[in-house]
């Protein structure tokens, strides 16, 4: 790339996206009436199309694209316009506004996520997040951990001073005093634990990272990553190896990190590696100066699998269930009871006391609560039994609503000594749990229920029983063969005594088009040995 | 294709089998890192508490240790 802008002709905009004529390969920033909403580089972003080249809109713009607006295109580097029409899209007759339902500007980020970038932020609106990033030092120092300015905030506090326009959040980072993974992970905990302690609410992302969330002036919530990172032992006649959650992977040497130095970020002073320039290279490459607001970590897959193999793997579909979830965050839950409640109750009464594992909405968890029983609801995204939470204490009913997480082993085991300590027995009832998740899912369910049930109590599971193929991406629920779910439980020391194997009309959603679905149920219990 | 080349392809196909095989057990391996820091976690935190045979305590760390993950 050079400060030369790249010549760029023929342009043409229309709902697919932005057709043009270009050998270059530079980064253009895409922009709106004066405003950039998009940065795409001109070869690597698109593909050849009637005799030049498309870059389609990114899938997030989509929806906005009805109206008209002033598009130009700019070369990101070098600051020259190569296109600035008025452009018309779809049938809307207004000017076409990205922004969110607050009405706040918003921008695609390096991953093509719609986000606040700083770019349209005053300095006045960026001083929160300073204050954060000091305050959240502070309580990591404090842990006796020295941390800094990691990724996009400390490419741009050396760059530019400042916070880089096309970014929308800030990164920490630290590289621990510990060489083996075990340490640092434990290392991790027990940072997150300090953090925790002190009031802050967090969220783990793998072994060596989590988000710290801290709550501004104005009431906004706002996520600052903590990334762990250490430096691996030589082997044999290689250099120790700087690894730093969640893509870097690179020879390094500690004194490039401590003892940390200082740099300026916005008028404001905060610590950095003592050679930020090494973490940078290590991070972006030899080209880290030169800006790219469209920038893909081209991470080598030796790192890629070391950092998964070490730390990765407690959070397989979150995100998915997540953003399906918050969808539902303020609907009530259904006033009814599944058929699996049903069967509950045929075969239980009303029991004392139900355990809803998987519980999304917590429907049932609130139906059988509604009857008299004490319910807990366990769920990896519990925001989503919020709405029933409240109703049941509105009503005077007891729902207990826990954040449990089948793939971390330490949540596991902890709930299931929690459920094991409360008044037995206890009724689990798993609704498309088994298909909604993972093998390994699967195993923390069967040791927590193991846990709960091994003093009398059954579990109760319905989910789509198929031939068990993979899953494809995007795809929540997954069809899972009845004989392997069996044979998982026995092995785990369960006895099967009921199922059936039913099918059902299904609409269409996350199990993918609408038709006749499997659905199998089963009824387990740990006979008391 | 001659009996050199077939054996060498057959050779190459047997390699590539064994390195696929070699790097879904070094992942295997990798995996037991978070799965003991994990557990070496659980234990600390609760085995003090525990030591100390008081059920509020215990409790009471079983409580924080979960609010913290």
């Amino acid at each position: 790339m050079t400060a030369a802008a790249p010549r760029v002709d023929s342009v043409r905009v229309d709902g697919r996206g932005i057709w043009f004529r270009s050998a270059a390969d530079d980064v253009v920033d895409v922009c709106f009436d004066g405003r950039r909403v998009w940065s795409f580089w001109l070869q690597r972003d698109s593909a050849p199309s009637a005799g030049g080249r498309l870059a389609p809109w990114p899938s997030a713009l989509l929806r906005f694209l009805d109206g008209t607006t002033r598009l130009s295109l700019v070369a990101h580097v070098s600051g020259v316009t190569v296109y600035d029409e008025e452009v018309s899209l779809g049938a809307g007759e207004g000017r076409i506004a990205v922004v969110s339902p607050e009405g706040k500007p918003l921008g695609l980020d390096k991953s093509n996520r719609l986000s606040q970038t700083f770019d349209s932020r005053s300095a006045e609106q960026v001083a929160p997040l300073l204050d954060s990033i000091a305050h959240v030092l502070d309580a990591i120092r404090e842990a006796g951990v020295e941390a800094f300015l990691a990724y996009g905030t400390l490419l741009g506090a050396v760059r530019q001073g400042g916070l880089i326009g096309h970014d929308s959040d800030a990164d920490l980072g630290y590289v621990s005093r510990h060489s083996h993974p075990v340490d640092v992970m434990l290392e991790s905990f027990r940072l997150q634990r300090h953090l925790s302690t002190l009031g802050f609410d967090t969220y783990r992302y793998s072994g060596i990272a989590f988000r710290v969330d801290v709550i501004e002036g104005d009431g906004f919530r706002r996520g600052l990553d903590v990334f762990g990172g250490f430096i691996a032992e030589p082997v044999g006649d290689l250099p120790p190896m700087l690894y730093l959650m969640g893509e870097i992977g690179s020879p390094f040497e500690r004194e490039w990190v401590y003892p940390l130095t200082t740099a300026t970020l916005e008028g404001r002073t905060f610590p950095v590696p003592g050679k930020p320039e090494k973490l940078l290279e290590a991070t972006y490459g030899p080209g880290w100066r030169v800006p790219d607001p469209a920038y893909h970590f081209e991470t080598p897959r030796a790192t890629v699998r070391r950092l998964n193999g070490w730390f990765r793997g407690i959070r397989v579909l979150r995100s998915e269930w997540e953003r399906k979830l918050s969808h539902h965050r303020d609907k009530p839950a259904p006033d009814r009871a599944s058929a699996l409640a049903d069967l509950v109750v045929a075969h239980e009464g009303v029991p004392s006391h139900v355990v809803d594992l998987g519980a999304g909405r917590a429907g049932d968890a609130l139906w059988f609560a509604r009857q008299g029983s004490s319910a807990t609801a366990l769920d990896f995204v519990p925001r989503a039994a919020e709405a029933a939470r409240r109703a049941a204490e509105a009503e005077g009913h007891t729902l207990a609503v826990r954040e449990v997480n089948l793939l971390s082993l330490r949540s596991v085991l902890a709930e299931g000594a929690r459920l094991a300590r409360s008044p037995g027995p206890r009724t689990v009832l798993a609704r498309h749990l088994v298909d909604a998740t993972v093998p390994a899912g699967r195993a923390g369910a069967w040791r927590l229920c193991e846990m709960a049930l091994r003093d009398g109590g059954r579990l109760y599971l319905e989910f789509w029983a198929g031939d068990g193929r993979r899953r494809h991406e995007g795809q929540l629920l997954a069809a899972v063969p009845v004989e392997l779910v069996a044979a998982e439980l026995q092995e785990r020391g369960a006895v099967i005594v009921h199922r059936e194997v039913t099918t059902m009309q299904a609409a269409s959603g996350e199990t993918g088009p609408a038709g006749e679905r499997t659905v199998a149920r089963m009824v387990a219990e740990w006979q008391t040995r | 294709m001659s009996l050199r080349s077939r054996l060498a392809h057959r050779v190459a196909g047997d390699l590539l089998t064994r390195i696929e095989e070699l790097e879904a057990e070094v992942q295997e391996n990798r995996n037991l890192n978070l799965r003991v820091a994990e557990l070496i976690d659980l234990v600390q935190e609760l085995l003090i508490p525990v030591a100390s045979q008081d059920r509020d305590r215990i409790d009471a760390a079983l409580a924080k240790f979960q609010h913290s993950l």
